[in-house]
């Protein structure tokens, strides 16, 4: 009995350290801190990103006093091993969080479950986690930013026409999502005629080439709308070049300088955008708090804005 | 003596690509804290293997003077061919390898067939082939990856073997198996000999065709070896396999001293070149060199790699003179 009582009496003055443990998580300070943020790809897009992880950190530093340290490692192609390899070299360097959007969940799985094991904080950003996997994603919902965007087509386009999506990178999650997203939006609108998907991997001139290559073959093609930020620029430049500005329309996606600046010129009607700043800025707001062991939201979502020619 | 030996070591065909190794090595880890923990040398063992494989074939055809541009595409379409058969047709995922591994070296042996046959330079040829090899891989899986790929495979691209990544043992043991072949059997020699002077070989009584056609098919089958450990390793399969594997292995020969006019070089060499690369690779992100410099960084070491082989090769001539 009495054995008895000393292990309970033992059970519950541990229990009371794990919970004052969990109470306490946060309140110890760091000097410093190291986060490590994966694009999927070398992009203007991802530079934004990472404009708003470095406003973070110094947002951390100004209110903290902690020096930040944000290590921006981009693959030179968007290939789902080489962005691995990043993944893997910057688990090596023991990092207090590793911010990634990922190329394809399901390959980049092996080496996330890597990251976790050595119980290093991983957030995503711009993407879906690997089914199972609890994460904290941040992101926009990537099916009503196309929605937003095929529905102004089709209000334009007064639900009659042909037109045509450009896909990004077809094993991109989002960028499937969206291209899917298009899709059921036309289906709804007997008038509207999907005649072709062009396939660009976030590429401008792949974009344009493809663009040119289908307008060519579609003569009476009315509109456009597109799944990445590379496709819609591409897309525009093609118009501008065909001579078809006002007779073939756009409406396109993010907020890329290039993207705006065919808004303000007319060329595209206007754009449902994400925003990569305040992802690169949640980002490390959640891997900084996660390093801290306090909890973060399963998934944080950053919204859309809707860009047109009053607002650019 | 110790004199004799350094010249002994120096005039070695790999003494050059070694030392420029070793050297970037040991930067590598005097400069990082990470570079060499056991889970950092994993990982850059791990990248060198998948690469290494696509390099001993290519290596092996530079010696003969060949060229095959379509390595790295015959990895993706075969580990996707692979990720195929295992998933929607259910076939014993032994089976489905070594189907996939037998297209490899069929897609190999039809470069050399046509490179042959029809005397076309295998450079021109075989970026034609890889632009037909890449589309087969895309119109079969309409650009999305194939998934649940079986878990019973995956140790193949997952595994360790006393802690050294299993897709690393294979391509040591491929490695070996290759520099056994070029070294101490008479095919070995027969490759040098068409590599160095091809009209002369045919006159020594060689088959010159038949080398070339075993060599390109044997490049096939090691990218399509390749191209499924990947898909182990991923737990699916990319059409993007292979995408990366079409100038590092020819610049890793060339860095570990094949002469891209054939007749000279090493299998072993060239791996060296790859490790090399993988090396660059790795110390890029470990040091966080921002992705903008990452191109005129890697540039830069890769050129001073090759001035040093270079340099300490015309040392060593003369020397002997």
């Amino acid at each position: 009995m009495k054995k008895l009582l000393m292990s309970l009496l033992a059970t519950a003055v541990i229990g009371t350290g794990v919970a004052m443990a969990q109470d306490q998580a946060g309140l110890e300070t760091k000097d410093s801190y190291r986060f490590v943020i994966i694009p999927k790809v070398v992009h203007p897009w991802f530079d934004k990103v990472n404009d708003g992880a470095q406003h973070a950190a110094a947002v951390i530093k100004a209110q903290t006093g902690a020096d930040v340290q944000i290590d921006y490692s981009a693959p030179q192609q968007a290939d789902v091993v080489q962005q691995n390899q990043i993944l893997e070299s910057a688990i090596a360097t023991r990092p207090d969080g590793i911010a990634i959007d990922l190329l394809d969940a399901a390959g980049n799985r092996a080496s996330l479950e890597e990251a976790v094991g050595q119980e290093i904080p991983v957030t995503i950003f711009d993407s879906v986690p690997p089914e199972g996997m609890e994460l904290t994603s941040i992101g926009n919902d990537f099916c009503e930013q196309a929605k937003i965007a095929a529905r102004r087509l089709v209000e334009l386009l007064g639900g009659e026409g042909d037109v045509a999506i450009m896909m990004g990178v077809p094993s991109a999650p989002n960028h499937a999502i969206r291209a899917e997203c298009h899709q059921e939006v036309f289906d709804e609108h007997p008038g509207i005629n999907v005649v072709a998907t062009g396939i660009d991997n976030d590429d401008i001139e792949t974009a344009q080439k493809q663009a040119a290559a289908i307008m060519q073959a579609h003569p009476n093609l009315k509109g456009w709308v597109a799944c990445d930020a590379a496709g819609p620029i591409g897309i525009g430049q093609a118009i501008q070049e065909a001579g078809k500005v006002g007779e073939v329309l756009l409406v396109g996606l993010d907020d890329l300088p290039e993207m705006l600046q065919l808004i303000r010129d007319g060329v595209a009607d206007s754009s449902s955008s994400t925003k990569p700043e305040m992802q690169g800025y949640w980002s490390v707001m959640t891997m900084w708090q996660k390093a801290l062991g306090i909890e973060t939201p399963e998934y944080i979502d950053t919204g859309i804005a809707i860009i047109t020619q009053d607002d650019v | 003596m110790l004199r004799k030996l350094l010249t002994r070591l120096a005039t070695n065909q790999l003494a050059g690509v070694f030392v420029a190794f070793l050297i970037i090595f040991a930067i590598s880890a005097s400069l990082s804290p990470y570079f060499l923990s056991s889970y950092n040398m994993s990982v850059v063992a791990r990248s060198l293997a998948f690469v290494g494989l696509v390099t001993i074939g290519q290596s092996m055809l530079l010696i003969l003077g060949e060229l095959d541009l379509s390595l790295g595409v015959i990895g993706g379409l075969c580990g996707v061919i692979a990720g195929i058969l295992m998933v929607n047709y259910g076939i014993n995922p032994a089976v489905a390898m070594s189907m996939a591994l037998a297209m490899g070296a069929t897609l190999g042996f039809v470069n050399g067939a046509l490179v042959t046959s029809l005397g076309l330079h295998s450079l021109v040829l075989t970026i034609g082939t890889a632009g037909i090899y890449g589309g087969v891989t895309l119109v079969l899986t309409k650009g999305v990856a194939i998934t649940n790929i079986p878990a019973e495979i995956q140790f193949l691209g997952r595994g360790s073997l006393f802690g050294v990544p299993l897709p690393f043992v294979i391509m040591i043991a491929v490695l070996a198996i290759a520099t056994f072949i070029t070294f101490k059997t008479r095919f070995g020699r027969y490759m040098y000999a068409v590599g160095n002077n091809t009209a002369a070989a045919k006159m020594l009584g060689i088959k010159v065709n038949r080398v070339r056609v075993a060599i390109f098919t044997l490049a096939g089958l090691l990218s399509a070896l390749a191209g499924i450990l990947m898909v182990a390793r991923l737990g699916t399969a990319q059409p993007s396999i292979g995408d990366t594997w079409v100038l590092p292995p020819i610049a890793a020969a060339v860095i570990g001293g094949v002469a891209t006019t054939g007749g000279i070089g090493t299998p072993l060499g060239a791996i060296f070149g790859a490790a090399i690369i993988a090396t660059i690779e790795n110390i890029i992100v470990l040091f966080g060199v921002s992705p903008y410099w990452q191109g005129l960084v890697s540039g830069t070491i890769v050129v001073l790699a090759i001035s040093f082989d270079s340099i300490s090769r015309r040392y060593i001539r003369r020397e002997d003179q």
